[in-house]
């Protein structure tokens, strides 16, 4: 008990010296800095724009009015942008593959993948959260949300299970480069497919592939069916059972992704001969 | 010219290395395409014409954004990061060839192989999941092809232009991303402009991006009379001049700026 305890103090302790440095690395470069605050919420302002416009040429997107859509769009976006901070470099893990990169952390005495994601954490991603965040506080007043402990409670258990969620689907990717040696960035398509079966009711697609993101790739545990559950739109889904799920959902994904990754390590070459 | 034919054979057989990314990108790609098509069908059901289009026509023109989309994959923005970053911008300029020609062979060449490798691939898949793309009015199509050859060379040159930025920022990922969200957003390439209220698409069709995605497109599906065609066509080749300026501009100056850091 006492040595696991000194174990996390350890990796805490390194977590803080670490997210310094990534403070101090990221101005490194003005320019980027800019460029980073102007693109990332550009792209949710945007965004969110053209839901707008979608509903009023369309009256409302499946039975869902401007005010819900806003309320999944924002727990959307709040949680993807949770997933960019923490777990963006799942996306690039081919790289890191093919020129060897992974050596220098399997000389050191720490976790692999606690390393992979940590030393590289994406402080920029908070330029995605404060949209998100923005979005979803209007999304709640305009569904009239009444924000009470419970709720805040409720908020914060899905969106660290729909992070994991995502977090998870980037390292299974990411991990495949370990068996096909070859740097594939699918960050952009994972994105925009994540992006359509997330902000928009999962409802409006097909029965076939509504179980297909249910129950295969469980994106839908992400936004819709919490969303659901919180507004009340779909009875089915239960106001206190919905973000436990989502949670569980999380941490197996999670899970499944560790293996899988681990799996991949094993067969890792490094650069040398 | 024969040494820029030689990159683009280079180009091709690099592209075709690895085979796991060509089958990752195409399922990648019908999995978009294939939810845009549902995202429509859902929005469209119940309603005859939205926007002067119908549900049909829409189908198209999902498929064919799929497929435009592979012709307007380009590379140059991050060669010339690379360059810049790793210094082999100065010894790539001693060479006898044009920098930006042998860019430009490069990204022909990935496009060449990137025709057999993804959108044949994605032609018979939307054909069969989706619905086969045909156009409205066989007489569009040298309007369509030539509106389409011009969004692609806008295309490039924006990439490229943007990617000059790196000569003085160094790092340009950020800048990147931006042209990016313009692109996707602004471009009709997801969400048609016409969509958008009235004021908005006023201005936006005074930008470039909607020439790139949206006016070959709207030529495909027969959208708007051909006098309204024209008169976009116009615009669109307005953009492709000034932005060929733009380029020739930027290139002197970013070829001096070496020269003089390399003393």
């Amino acid at each position: 008990m006492g040595k696991a305890y000194r174990e996390l103090i350890h990796y805490l302790d390194v977590t803080v010296q670490v997210i310094k440095m990534a403070f101090m690395t990221i101005i490194e470069y003005p320019s980027n800095i800019a460029g980073w605050l102007i693109s990332n919420p550009l792209q949710f302002i945007m965004g969110f724009a053209i839901i707008k416009f979608v509903v009023a040429s369309f009256g409302q997107i499946n039975g869902w009015n401007y005010g819900q859509l806003a309320f999944l769009y924002g727990l959307s976006v709040i949680s993807h942008a949770l997933s960019m901070i923490f777990f963006v470099q799942g996306w690039f893990m081919g790289y890191y593959v093919i020129e060897g990169e992974f050596d220098r952390y399997l000389t050191r005495p720490l976790g692999v993948l606690y390393q992979f994601f940590f030393t590289n954490i994406n402080i920029f991603g908070v330029t995605d959260l404060i949209p998100g965040i923005l979005v979803f506080i209007y999304g709640c007043v305009k569904c009239g949300v009444r924000i009470d402990p419970l709720f805040i409670i409720q908020v914060i258990i899905i969106l660290t299970g729909a992070t994991l969620i995502r977090g998870g689907i980037y390292i299974l990717l990411g991990s495949t480069s370990f068996h096909t040696r070859s740097a594939v960035d699918f960050g952009q398509y994972t994105q925009e497919i994540m992006d359509k079966t997330t902000m928009y009711p999962l409802s409006m697609y097909p029965e076939s592939m509504q179980f297909i993101l249910t129950y295969l790739i469980p994106v839908g545990w992400i936004s819709f069916y919490p969303v659901s559950a919180l507004l009340g739109i779909d009875s089915a889904c239960n106001r206190m059972l919905v973000p436990f799920i989502t949670l569980a959902v999380g941490i197996l994904v999670m899970l499944i992704a560790g293996v899988y990754f681990s799996m991949g390590l094993k067969k890792y070459e490094s650069a040398g001969n | 010219m024969k040494k820029y034919l030689y990159v683009v054979k280079t180009q091709i057989i690099k592209s075709m290395t690895y085979e796991f990314n060509v089958y990752g990108n195409i399922v990648m790609q019908t999995i978009i395409m294939i939810t845009s098509a549902c995202f429509w069908k859902a929005l469209y059901k119940g309603q005859g014409m939205v926007g002067d289009v119908d549900a049909d026509s829409m189908l198209t023109y999902v498929v064919l954004s799929s497929l435009l989309s592979v012709l307007l994959i380009t590379n140059v923005e991050r060669r010339i990061e690379t360059s810049v970053v790793k210094g082999t911008v100065a010894t790539d300029m001693m060479k006898p060839v044009n920098i930006f020609g042998i860019y430009f062979a490069e990204d022909i060449g990935n496009i060449l192989a990137l025709v057999f490798q993804n959108m044949l691939p994605i032609l018979i898949i939307g054909s069969l999941m989706v619905k086969v793309p045909l156009m409205a009015d066989l007489r569009d199509l040298p309007l369509f092809i030539l509106s389409a050859a011009e969004s692609f060379l806008i295309n490039w040159l924006m990439a490229a232009l943007f990617g000059m930025i790196a000569f003085s920022a160094v790092n340009i990922d950020a800048l990147i991303q931006v042209k990016k969200h313009l692109l996707r957003l602004l471009s009709g390439s997801i969400i048609p402009i016409w969509f958008f209220p009235p004021g908005v698409s006023k201005v936006l069709g005074l930008l470039p991006f909607v020439y790139i995605y949206q006016l070959p497109l709207s030529i495909y599906i027969g959208r708007g009379d051909r006098a309204q065609q024209l008169s976009q066509m116009r615009i669109q080749f307005l953009w492709l001049v000034i932005l060929t300026g733009l380029f020739l501009y930027a290139q002197n100056r970013a070829t001096r700026k070496v020269m003089v850091q390399g003393g």
